[in-house]
């Protein structure tokens, strides 16, 4: 018992180790601070442009409620809120499309190319508790990505009349964070296949790609496999956050991907560490 | 082992994975369905992407594919094996997890919940029922409602079929438009039911869905009485003002409408759900009137629909119990608004409803009546009304026909809007209903089938026949109606944050890192 405490223990260690040694160097790196900066930059654009710009949901809804006005008929209701957070969401995701393979492009093959890969491979740390601990470490600077965008989005509800509970937009923003969690999963354990920052970039981004639309193919294809197909579907799930519902299903497909990209990295790193033996 | 020379080129086994998806996805795109080797392409594919990665990172580690050795092709099948385990597992799991699932709406008005009705009906459904979307496009909306449905009971299942594509079944199930939803109760196609047409404008309605549901699933067929031998309207078609149509569509719903002289027979019909008179143009007997009072005491339903006549129906014995007077007056529509559509000012245009059962669909449709009688009401105890039909603020009752033109001549002529109908029902047991409508004509062949006179008819006999209203009482999930009202101060603060303030913060500090770097 005392023994599997203190495994535990070190394993646990171990993690946090890795994970503060990974999320250091996320900052003193200047191509993580531009990162940053090139999101926010896209994401502010599109929060002015949704809902405060010329063509942006509030003036929208004001324009169609003088034209009612003037028809003398009644204009049907619109939640100009939950269907912001909707838009808002929908774009959030398509960016982090595009940034999330850039993050994890470097996690293992920056390592193999600066040799230090059979450092960490052959030392007593474990493969599971070293993709643990990076996994960590990225999402936890993702994170950082989106927490600023949620204050402006705050500032913004806040303002709604009749005032909105902010289940809605936490249950999407806790969605777009299990959404990139499980693609920064899978992009790390590619990125653990290649020495090339740029091919784990183009492959993540290509295996994501297809997720995304794989639920277009299950349509076409019906039946018990259209089915299936369509539940791998990451925008589906993804979505259903969007719009406030929490399903125990999606948050399990959310679950199996982050720990399929874990277990496969930890595989594919064992493998290396045999084969160097 | 011997080093294989082949080995090396075995990375750019990698190239051809993307080729064959991209011949995989195109081929099923243009042949326009997923059958097996549009399929089996990309999944090959995808295989070798899988394997040329594998082998890439083995020849870049060391520069030496050879070592292939005993023990790490040993290790290879242990992994690969290890591998299909968890893949194996997690696809179990999830199965399992697809088909239990617990689910929180986290919307204000639920909007992504079945009502309490709905899943009632779909869990106890005892034969599997299908839906047919016959549509190319699957709404995503329509699709999650339905996928809801699915949840709610294991008999419940919906596929969607391209019309054009599949012509028998389109011809089976008589869809005739893109986007036309049939309920078919199974196994062997036992019933079919028309539910709607979904469009853009009109998406799937769970009311609509769960009231075809009810229908298929009942084998109830109710007996309308219609009574005869006063000059109302005749039930079969080529006689002038027949409503043949509306007894059409009773029937699709179950309703079987029969003729009635009271007259002829001494007792009055134990079968009856409903009784319709459309257009008396003579007045009813004392005995006949005597009978319908017993029949609505009873707990009877009756539909009245009575024309601007010359002689007196002398139903107002009938009508006192419930504090309604047939006004003798016309209404006018005054407002022109019928000019487009070929009506003239007789024509009473109505596209303003009362908030019930009847009519709770119809709000903001058109329907109108041609020669129409106002009806009054006042309060009677133990009786709940609830006007249907409201003529336009430009109408009015007219007095006179006779002098053109038609003007608006107070105190003789009243002032609209006008009420044309209403729906009646006592409180107390036994709990007769009653709607009155002051005109017959909306409901006869050529004019049934515009506009929505037909939806008011049937409504109005639904209503009537059917005691228990469980499922029409779904309200539509309404969006709620809400803004964002910004001050000056709050817009400036979050674009300034959000188009300056981060992004410099981004920007700044990867200038400063990249410069103390250096």
């Amino acid at each position: 018992m005392t023994n599997l405490f203190t495994s535990l223990r070190t394993v646990a260690a171990n993690i946090i180790a890795i994970y503060r040694r990974e999320l250091q160097s996320y900052f003193v790196s200047p191509l993580a601070y531009l990162v940053a900066g090139i999101f926010w930059l896209l994401a502010g654009f599109f929060f002015v442009a949704i809902l405060l710009g010329p063509e942006g949901l509030i003036q929208q809804a004001a324009v169609n409620e003088q034209q009612a006005q003037q028809l003398g008929i009644p204009m049907p209701p619109v939640d100009v809120a939950y269907r912001f957070l909707q838009l808002y969401l929908g774009v959030l995701s398509s960016l982090a499309l595009f940034i999330l393979p850039i993050l994890s492009m470097g996690l293992y093959a920056e390592e193999r190319k600066r040799r230090t890969l059979e450092l960490l491979a052959t030392s007593p740390v474990t493969n599971w508790a070293v993709a643990v601990g990076k996994l960590l470490a990225v999402v936890t600077f993702f994170v950082t990505l989106i927490l600023p965008l949620m204050v402006y989005q705050a500032i913004a509800l806040s303002a709604s009349n009749p005032p909105m509970s902010p289940a809605v937009m936490l249950s999407g923003h806790l969605g777009l964070i299990l959404l990139a969690a499980a693609i920064l999963s899978l992009g790390m354990f590619i990125s653990s296949l290649t020495e090339s920052t740029i091919l784990a970039a183009i492959f993540t981004f290509a295996l994501v790609l297809f997720l995304w639309v794989i639920d277009l193919i299950a349509k076409s294809a019906g039946g018990w496999l259209g089915d299936a197909l369509a539940h791998l579907s990451l925008l589906k799930h993804y979505n259903n956050l969007v719009q406030g519902v929490i399903d125990s299903s999606s948050l399990l497909v959310f679950a199996s991907f982050i720990f399929l990209g874990i277990f496969l990295t930890a595989q594919s790193i064992d493998a290396l560490r045999f084969q160097r033996s | 082992m011997k080093k294989l020379p082949a080995f090396k080129y075995l990375k750019y086994l990698i190239w051809l994975g993307p080729m064959l998806m991209i011949a995989g996805v195109s081929a099923g795109v243009v042949s326009g369905g997923w059958t097996a080797v549009p399929i089996a392409l990309i999944l090959v594919g995808l295989a070798l992407i899988g394997v040329g990665l594998i082998v890439m990172g083995r020849v870049d580690m060391g520069g030496q594919p050879g070592a292939w050795n005993q023990r790490s092709l040993e290790t290879g099948a242990n992994a690969l094996v290890t591998t299909l385990a968890v893949l194996a597992i997690l696809g179990l799991i999830n199965f399992l997890g697809a088909k239990y699932v617990w689910r929180v709406d986290l919307t204000e008005n639920q909007q992504f919940t079945l009502s309490p009705q709905t899943q009632n009906v779909v869990r106890n459904l005892q034969e599997p029922v299908k839906v047919w979307v016959f549509d190319k496009q699957q709404n995503p909306q329509d699709r999650a409602l339905l996928e809801n449905y699915r949840r709610a009971g294991n008999k419940f299942s919906f596929e969607y079929v391209d019309p054009q594509a599949e012509l028998g079944l389109a011809k089976q199930f008589e869809a005739k438009n893109f986007g036309d939803v049939v309920l078919e109760l199974q196994p062997n196609n036992k019933r079919k039911q028309f539910v709607q047409t979904v469009s853009d404008r009109d998406r799937l309605s769970e009311a609509k869905l769960t009231n075809g549901l009810e229908q298929i699933l009942s084998d109830r067929r109710a007996n309308v009485y219609f009574l005869q031998g006063h000059g109302e309207r005749p039930l079969e078609a080529g006689q002038p003002g027949a409503m043949s149509q509306a007894v059409k569509l009773l029937g699709e719903k179950n309703l079987v409408a029969k003729p009635l002289t009271l007259a002829a027979s001494k007792e009055f019909p134990q079968d009856a759900a409903a009784v319709v008179i459309a257009g008396p143009q003579k007045p009813l007997l004392d005995g006949e009137v005597q009978a319908l009072k017993n029949y609505l005491q009873r707990g009877g339903h009756l539909l009245l629909m009575v024309d601007p006549t010359n002689t007196d129906p002398k139903l107002d014995t009938l009508l006192k119990d419930w504090g309604i007077t047939l006004d003798k007056r016309v209404a006018i529509d005054g407002s022109g608004g019928g000019k487009l559509i070929n009506l003239g000012p007789a024509d009473a245009i109505v596209t303003r409803y009362g908030d019930h059962p009847i009519t709770k669909e119809l709000q903001g449709n058109l329907s109108f009546f041609s020669l129409a009688r106002p009806v009054q009401s006042t309060s009677v105890k133990d009786v709940k009304e609830t006007p249907l039909l409201f003529t336009s603020d430009n109408s009015w009752a007219e007095s006179n026909l006779q002098t053109q033109p038609l003007e608006f001549n107070p105190p003789a002529d009243l002032q609209g809007p006008l009420v044309l109908g209403i729906a009646l029902e006592k409180q107390t047991a036994p709990k007769s209903r009653l709607v009155v409508i002051g005109n017959s004509t909306f409901a006869t062949d050529g004019l049934f089938d515009q506009v929505v006179n037909g939806d008011v008819f049937l409504n109005s006999v639904r209503w009537l026949e059917q005691p228990e209203q469980s499922t029409l009482s779904i309200r539509p999930k309404d969006t709620k109606n809400r803004r964002i009202n910004l001050t000056a101060q709050q817009a400036n603060l979050s674009s300034l944050l959000a188009l300056i303030l981060l992004p410099l913060l981004g920007f700044g500090t990867a200038a400063y890192v990249w410069w103390r770097r250096r």
